[in-house]
C-alpha cells in the first residue's frame, strides 16, 4: 500500500462532519466549550451514507461509490459499490482493529499494525485515520485567532508530549451557515503540508452539512481526494452487532 | 646426441631422478588444489551474492535500484531491443515485474516481496530452483503458482498446495488482489529472502498489478561476472536515457569490497603457496645437481665443453621439468576435480553465512581455471631450471680436479 | 650422547643443504603462524564489535525468544542486572526491550522495531553509538529522545530535533502512542541498521506496550572472551528457574557471526595443511637424498660392526635435530611477525571503505593480530613429529641396507 499522508483525516472528517451534523447549538465563542459539547454529541450518533470518492495522483485516476455506516466513532463499516470491478470490497473498524473483505477471492484479511500507516483505497486517508479517534481537546490547546463579519478562526496547537505529528492546525469556521471551511495542517517548522476544503453545504433534516471534502497534499500539488456525500441518513437504529465480519462479507 | 645423454643420465640414476619428480610432483598438484579451492571459494562468495537474487547485471530505470517506485515500469520488449543473444557473453535474460504488499492467511499477515518472473528464464539468471526444500519452481502450467521462502512459509503456516492471498497496491490506484497456491519452497539461509520473498508467474503478477505487458527490471547473468562491469560500459551507451545498467558491483558495493579484501589475502597467500613450492623444488633439483659435481669435473677431465655441461644440465632440467609437469597437472587435475564435484561438506558443522550482502554455503570446494594451472607450471618450470642451472654454471666452471674432488 | 653428536655433525656436512632445507620448514612456520596469529586477532575483533552491538557475550532470554521472536517472552529483570554486574568479569549488562511499531512524521510512516535501552549503559558499549556528539544520545530512560538510523531519518522527511509519533500493540490488542524527539542519529553505514534503527530509554518504550520493568533480552558483556565458560555457569546460578529464563552464548544467539568465522577458520586449516605438505615432501626429499648419498658410508659402517638399528637412530636423529632447529627458527620468526602484526597491524584502508560487513559485523579496516601461543606451539610440534615421520623411510632404508650393498652403493 502506498503511504500518502499522516494522520487525522479520516476521523477529522468524520469528527467534523458528524459534528456539523448533529450539533443543533450556535457556535459558541468559547471553543473549548463548543468542541467540548460537541464531542459529546458525537457519542451515540449513527448514520449511513452514500459517498462518491475521486482520487488523483500523479500516476492515476479514481473513482469509487460507497456505502458506508458508523456508530460513535468506534464502529465504522464501508462498502464499495462502483466500478463493477470492485464491488463488494469492504472495511470494517470496531475499535482499534481493522479488517478488509476481497470479494474476488472471498477472503477477509486483518489490517496489521505495521499497515496502517497505508493508504486507505489507494485515497490520501490512512488506515491509520480510520483507526484513531483525533482527541483534538485532549491533544490540542485550541483558541480563536480571528474573527470576521464570515467567519471564525481556530487554532489549535498540541499540548506538550501529546503524540500528534502536526505542529498546527487551523480551523475556518464558517459563521451563517455554521459550517467548516477549511482545516490547515502543518508540521512542526509551521509549513503547510495538507488543506482540507469543505463546500456543497445542504440542509439534511435540521442539520445543515457540507457534502464535499477534499484533502489536498499540498506538496504534491497535482494530487488530491474528493468525498462527496451523496446521501445522509442519522440515528437509524444500528448497534454494534451490525459491525461484525459476517457483515462484512454480505453484500 | 646431447638429448641421448641426457635421457640416458636421468634414467641411469632413477632413484634421484624418481625422488626429484616426486617431489615436483606432489608439490604442484597440491598448490594446483589450493588455487583451485581458492577460487571456488571466490566463485561462491560471487555467486551468493548474485546467482541467488540479483544477477550479474540489471536493467532498469535510472534510480529504480534505490526508490523501488512501482510506477518506473518498462516495457517488457525493453531488453530485445537493445541486447541480444549475440553478446555472446550474455547467457541468460530475465524479466521481472515487482511488487511490494501483503501474503494473508486467516488472522496472519506478511509483508512480502512478490517478483513476477517468466520460469524458464529466470532459471538462467538465478539458482533458486537448486534451493528447493519442498515442491517445484513455479511453471506455465499453474497460473497462479508461487515458489515461498521457507522462514516465510513457517510464518504463515503454510506447505505445498496451500492458498494464500495476496494484496497491493495496483498501478491504477485499486487494491490488487489475488489467489496465490504455494507450488514450491526454498531455503537460502539469507532471513532476508527466506523470510519475504515469493516468486510468482509474470503474467499473474502484470494482471495483479494492472501493469499488462510491463515489467520493471531485467536481469541478466554473464559467462564471467567478473566482466560484469565492462558489459555494462559497453551496453550503457546503446540505452536511452532514463535507463540505465547497473552491474553487481553497483547493486552491492559492500560485495565488491569483500571481494578486493579477500583477492588481496588471496594473493598473500598465494604468493606463500608459490614460495613454498618453489623452495620445495629449489632445494629438490640444487641438491641433485650439486652432488653430480663430481661426475661433471670427471666429464670435463675428459674433454667435455663447460657449455655442453650447461647445456646437458638444460635438457634434463628440462625433461624432468616437463614430465613433472605433466603428472603434477594432472594430478592437480584430478584432485581438483574432486573437490569440484564432492568437495567437503561443513554443512553438519556450519550454516550458512551472510556476507556483505550475500550468503555463503558452507563448504570447502574447487573450480577450474586456467590461472590456476598455467601460471603453477610456468612457474615450475623457471624454478626448476633456476635450481638446476645454478649449480651446473658453477660446477662448469670449475676447475675439473676441484670438480672431481667434490664429495 | 655420542650418537646425537654424530647426527649433529652428519646434518651440517651438507651446510648448503641443511640451510636451505631449514629456511625452507623455517619459513612456512613463521608464515603459518602468523597468518594464524593475525586471523585470530581479526576475528576477536569482530566478535567483540559484534556482541558489543548485538546480543552480548552471553544473553538472557526467556524461554524461546531467539528463535521466535514473540513479543509476549518478556520477563521482569528485577534485581538480575545489578545482581550479574557484580560477577567477577562482567563489564556490562544491557537491557533491552524489542518492540515492533509505527513510526510516523507528518509526511510518511514506516514500519519499524523500537529497542528500549538503558542509554547510559548502552552508550558504553554499543559500537554504534560510538560517533554520535556527547549530547546526541538519550538522556534517561523515560526521556521522550530518540536515537534513529541515518536513512530512516530521511525516509520519514524529518531531521534531527524534530519530533515524530510511534505506535504499538499492547497485549490486550488496543493501539498506544507515544510523542518522540529525533536526538541523535546513527550513520553506520551499513544500509540495514541505518534504515531500521530506533532507540529509545526503556522506560519510555515501556509505555508503548504496558511493559513496565519488563525486557525481552539482557545483553551481558565481559572484560575477558576467554571467561565466557565460567562466567556462563555464574549468570546461570543467578537465574531463577521460575520464570523460564535462560542465559545463551554469543555463539548460538549470533549462528551468523560464529559461522562465519568457523568457515574462514575450515579454509584456513586447508591451506595450512596444504602448506605443511609441500613442506614435508621438501622434507622427505632432502632427507632421502642424505641418506642415499651416504650409502656406502653406511656400508661401511655396517660392515664394521654397528647394528641396523643405531643407523636408523641416527637418521632419526638426525630428522629430529632438524626438526627442532627449525620448529625453533621458525617459532622465533613467526614471533616476530606477530609482533609486528599486533603492534602495526595490516592496514587494508585503501581497499576497503570504513564500513566492511562479514557475518553482520563491521569490519575494522586495520587487521591486527593477537597472541595465540598455544597454536603456535602446536604447530611447531606438528612440524617436528612431520619431520620424524619424514624420517621414517629413509632410516628403514638404511636400515635395511646390507653391508656389502652399501658398499657397492655409489
Amino acid at each position: 500500500m502506498q503511504t500518502k499522508l499522516a494522520t487525522g483525516i479520516l476521523s477529522t472528517l468524520l469528527l467534523t462532519a458528524i459534528m456539523l451534523l448533529t450539533a443543533k447549538s450556535v457556535f459558541a465563542l468559547d471553543v473549548e466549550a463548543l468542541v467540548r459539547q460537541v464531542e459529546q454529541q458525537y457519542m451515540g450518533a449513527s448514520s449511513r451514507a452514500q459517498t462518491t470518492m475521486l482520487v488523483k495522483t500523479s500516476h492515476w485516476k479514481r473513482s469509487l461509490e460507497m456505502e458506508a455506516w458508523s456508530l460513535d466513532r468506534d464502529y465504522f463499516l464501508v462498502r464499495i459499490i462502483e466500478p463493477a470491478k470492485e464491488r463488494d470490497v469492504a472495511t470494517l473498524k470496531r475499535s482499534r482493529e481493522v479488517w478488509n473483505y476481497l470479494p474476488k477471492v472471498d477472503r477477509v484479511i486483518k489490517v496489521p499494525p505495521s499497515m496502517m500507516g497505508g493508504s486507505w483505497m489507494g485515497s490520501h486517508i490512512t488506515n491509520d485515520d480510520l483507526v484513531k479517534a483525533n482527541h483534538i481537546e485532549k491533544d490540542y490547546n485550541l483558541r480563536l485567532v480571528e474573527e470576521t463579519e464570515t467567519y471564525f478562526l481556530v487554532e489549535c496547537l498540541p499540548k506538550a508530549d501529546a503524540a500528534v505529528v502536526w505542529g498546527k492546525i487551523v480551523y475556518r469556521i464558517n459563521k451563517t451557515p455554521q459550517v467548516p471551511e477549511q482545516i490547515d495542517y502543518y508540521d512542526e517548522e509551521m509549513v503547510r503540508v495538507r488543506e482540507i476544503h469543505f463546500d456543497d453545504v445542504q440542509q439534511i433534516g435540521d442539520r445543515i452539512v457540507p457534502m464535499r471534502l477534499t484533502v489536498l497534499p499540498l506538496e504534491k500539488p497535482d494530487e488530491q481526494t474528493i468525498l462527496h456525500y451523496r446521501e445522509l441518513v442519522f440515528d437509524l437504529p444500528l448497534d454494534e452487532t451490525y459491525f461484525s465480519l459476517r457483515n462484512l462479507k454480505k453484500p | 646426441m646431447l638429448l641421448t645423454l641426457a635421457f640416458r643420465n636421468l634414467w641411469r640414476n632413477r632413484r634421484r631422478t624418481l625422488l626429484t619428480l616426486s617431489a615436483m610432483v606432489v608439490s604442484a598438484a597440491l598448490l594446483i588444489l589450493a588455487l583451485g579451492v581458492f577460487s571456488g571459494m571466490f566463485r561462491d562468495m560471487l555467486a551468493s551474492a548474485t546467482e541467488q537474487y540479483y544477477g550479474h547485471m540489471v536493467l532498469a530505470h535510472a534510480d529504480y535500484h534505490q526508490r523501488r517506485d512501482l510506477f518506473a515500469h518498462l516495457d517488457e520488449e525493453i531488453a530485445s531491443r537493445y541486447i541480444s543473444l549475440e553478446d555472446t557473453e550474455i547467457i541468460g535474460i530475465s524479466p521481472r515485474l515487482r511488487s511490494f504488499g501483503l501474503i494473508s492467511l486467516a488472522e496472519t499477515s506478511q509483508p512480502v516481496e512478490v517478483l513476477g518472473i517468466i520460469p524458464e528464464r529466470e532459471k538462467r539468471v538465478t539458482s533458486l530452483q537448486t534451493k528447493l526444500v519442498a515442491g517445484d519452481y513455479p511453471s506455465d502450467m499453474v497460473r497462479n503458482g508461487a515458489l515461498i521462502g521457507q522462514g516465510l512459509a513457517s510464518k504463515l503456516k503454510v506447505s505445498t498446495g496451500d492458498e494464500m492471498v495476496f494484496v497491493t497496491q495496483a498501478a491504477d490506484g485499486s487494491i490488487g488482489n489475488d489467489l496465490l497456491i504455494v507450488t514450491g519452497i526454498f531455503a537460502t539461509g539469507d532471513s532476508r529472502h527466506d523470510n519475504n520473498l515469493v516468486l510468482a508467474p509474470l503474467q499473474w503478477v502484470q494482471q495483479v498489478m494492472v501493469l499488462p505487458g510491463r515489467i520493471h527490471e531485467v536481469a541478466m547473468t554473464l559467462a564471467d561476472p567478473m566482466l560484469a562491469s565492462l558489459a555494462a560500459d559497453r551496453l550503457n551507451p546503446r540505452l536511452p536515457g532514463d535507463v540505465e545498467i547497473l552491474d553487481w558491483g553497483d547493486l552491492l558495493p559492500e560485495m565488491r569490497e569483500v571481494i578486493a579484501a579477500y583477492d588481496v589475502s588471496r594473493m598473500i597467500i598465494v604468493s606463500i603457496l608459490y614460495m613454498a613450492t618453489g623452495l620445495g623444488i629449489l632445494n629438490t633439483f640444487f641438491m641433485s645437481v650439486m652432488e653430480r659435481t663430481r661426475e661433471f669435473g670427471i666429464l670435463m677431465a675428459q674433454g667435455m665443453r663447460p657449455w655442453t655441461i650447461r647445456g646437458l644440465v638444460l635438457l634434463e632440467t628440462c625433461i624432468l621439468g616437463g614430465i613433472a609437469l605433466a603428472i603434477g597437472l594432472t594430478c592437480g587435475a584430478l584432485m581438483t576435480l574432486y573437490m569440484q564435484q564432492v568437495g567437503i561438506d561443513l554443512a553438519g558443522y556450519i550454516t550458512p553465512v551472510t556476507y556483505a550482502g550475500g550468503t555463503i554455503l558452507p563448504r570447502l570446494h574447487a573450480v577450474f581455471e586456467a590461472g590456476n594451472f598455467y601460471v603453477p607450471a610456468g612457474m615450475l618450470l623457471l624454478v626448476s631450471l633456476i635450481a638446476g642451472f645454478l649449480p651446473a654454471n658453477r660446477a662448469a666452471r670449475l676447475d675439473p680436479v676441484q670438480a672431481v674432488r667434490e664429495i | 650422547m655420542d650418537l646425537v653428536r654424530l647426527a649433529w655433525k652428519n646434518i651440517w656436512r651438507n651446510r648448503r643443504r641443511t640451510i636451505i632445507t631449514l629456511a625452507a620448514i623455517a619459513f612456512s612456520i613463521m608464515l603459518v603462524q602468523a597468518l594464524h596469529n593475525l586471523s585470530f586477532g581479526v576475528y576477536a575483533g569482530m566478535v567483540d564489535s559484534g556482541v558489543r552491538a548485538g546480543s552480548g557475550h552471553i544473553a538472557v532470554y526467556r524461554n524461546n525468544y531467539l528463535e521466535s521472536r514473540d513479543e509476549i517472552l518478556h520477563f521482569r529483570d528485577g534485581s538480575l542486572i545489578d545482581d550479574i554486574s557484580q560477577i567477577d568479569g562482567v563489564e556490562q549488562v544491557l537491557p533491552r526491550l524489542y518492540i515492533p511499531a509505527l513510526a510516523q512524521s507528518s509526511r510518511e510512516s514506516r514500519g519499524v522495531l523500537l529497542i528500549g535501552v538503558d542509554p547510559d549503559r548502552e552508550r558504553q558499549v554499543n559500537p554504534f553509538l560510538k560517533t554520535l556528539p556527547a549530547d546526541g544520545m538519550i538522556r534517561s530512560t523515560d526521556s521522550r529522545d530518540a536515537v534513529i538510523g541515518a536513512r530512516l531519518l530521511d525516509e520519514l522527511q524529518i531531521r534531527p530535533g524534530q519530533k515524530f509519533v510511534v505506535t504499538a500493540q499492547n497485549e490486550d490488542g488496543s493501539l498506544h502512542s507515544e510523542l518522540l524527539r529525533v536526538r541523535g542519529v546513527v550513520n553506520s553505514g551499513m544500509k540495514d541498521i541505518d534504515s531500521s534503527l530506533i532507540l529509545v530509554g526503556r522506560g519510555r518504550a515501556a509505555l508503548l506496550t504496558g511493559n513496565s520493568g519488563s525486557v525481552h533480552e539482557l545483553a551481558v558483556i565481559l572484560d575477558d572472551a576467554g571467561r565466557e565458560a565460567e562466567v556462563h555457569r555464574q549468570v546461570a546460578a543467578k537465574l531463577s528457574k521460575d520464570q523460564d529464563i535462560l542465559a545463551v552464548s554469543w555463539e548460538e544467539a549470533m549462528p551468523n557471526l560464529a559461522n562465519a568465522i568457523k568457515l574462514d577458520y575450515a579454509s584456513q586449516k586447508f591451506i595450512f595443511m596444504i602448506i605443511l605438505l609441500i613442506v614435508a615432501i621438501g622434507v622427505v626429499n632432502t632427507l632421502l637424498m642424505s641418506v642415499m648419498e651416504r650409502m656406502r658410508e653406511f656400508g661401511v659402517i655396517l660392515a664394521l660392526g654397528s647394528k641396523p638399528m643405531t643407523l636408523r637412530c641416527m637418521i632419526m636423529l638426525e630428522a629430529i635435530i632438524l626438526g627442532l632447529l627449525a620448529a625453533a627458527i621458525g617459532t622465533v620468526l613467526g614471533s616476530l611477525a606477530t609482533w609486528y602484526l599486533v603492534a602495526v597491524g595490516v592496514d587494508l584502508a585503501d581497499l576497503v571503505p570504513e564500513t566492511l560487513e562479514f557475518g553482520g559485523v563491521v569490519f575494522d579496516p586495520v587487521m591486527r593480530a593477537s597472541w595465540d601461543p598455544v597454536w603456535m606451539f602446536r604447530i611447531a610440534v606438528y612440524v617436528v613429529c612431520l619431520t620424524l615421520l619424514a624420517a621414517a623411510y629413509p632410516a628403514i632404508k638404511a636400515g635395511r641396507t646390507t653391508p656389502v650393498e652399501g658398499m657397492r652403493h655409489h
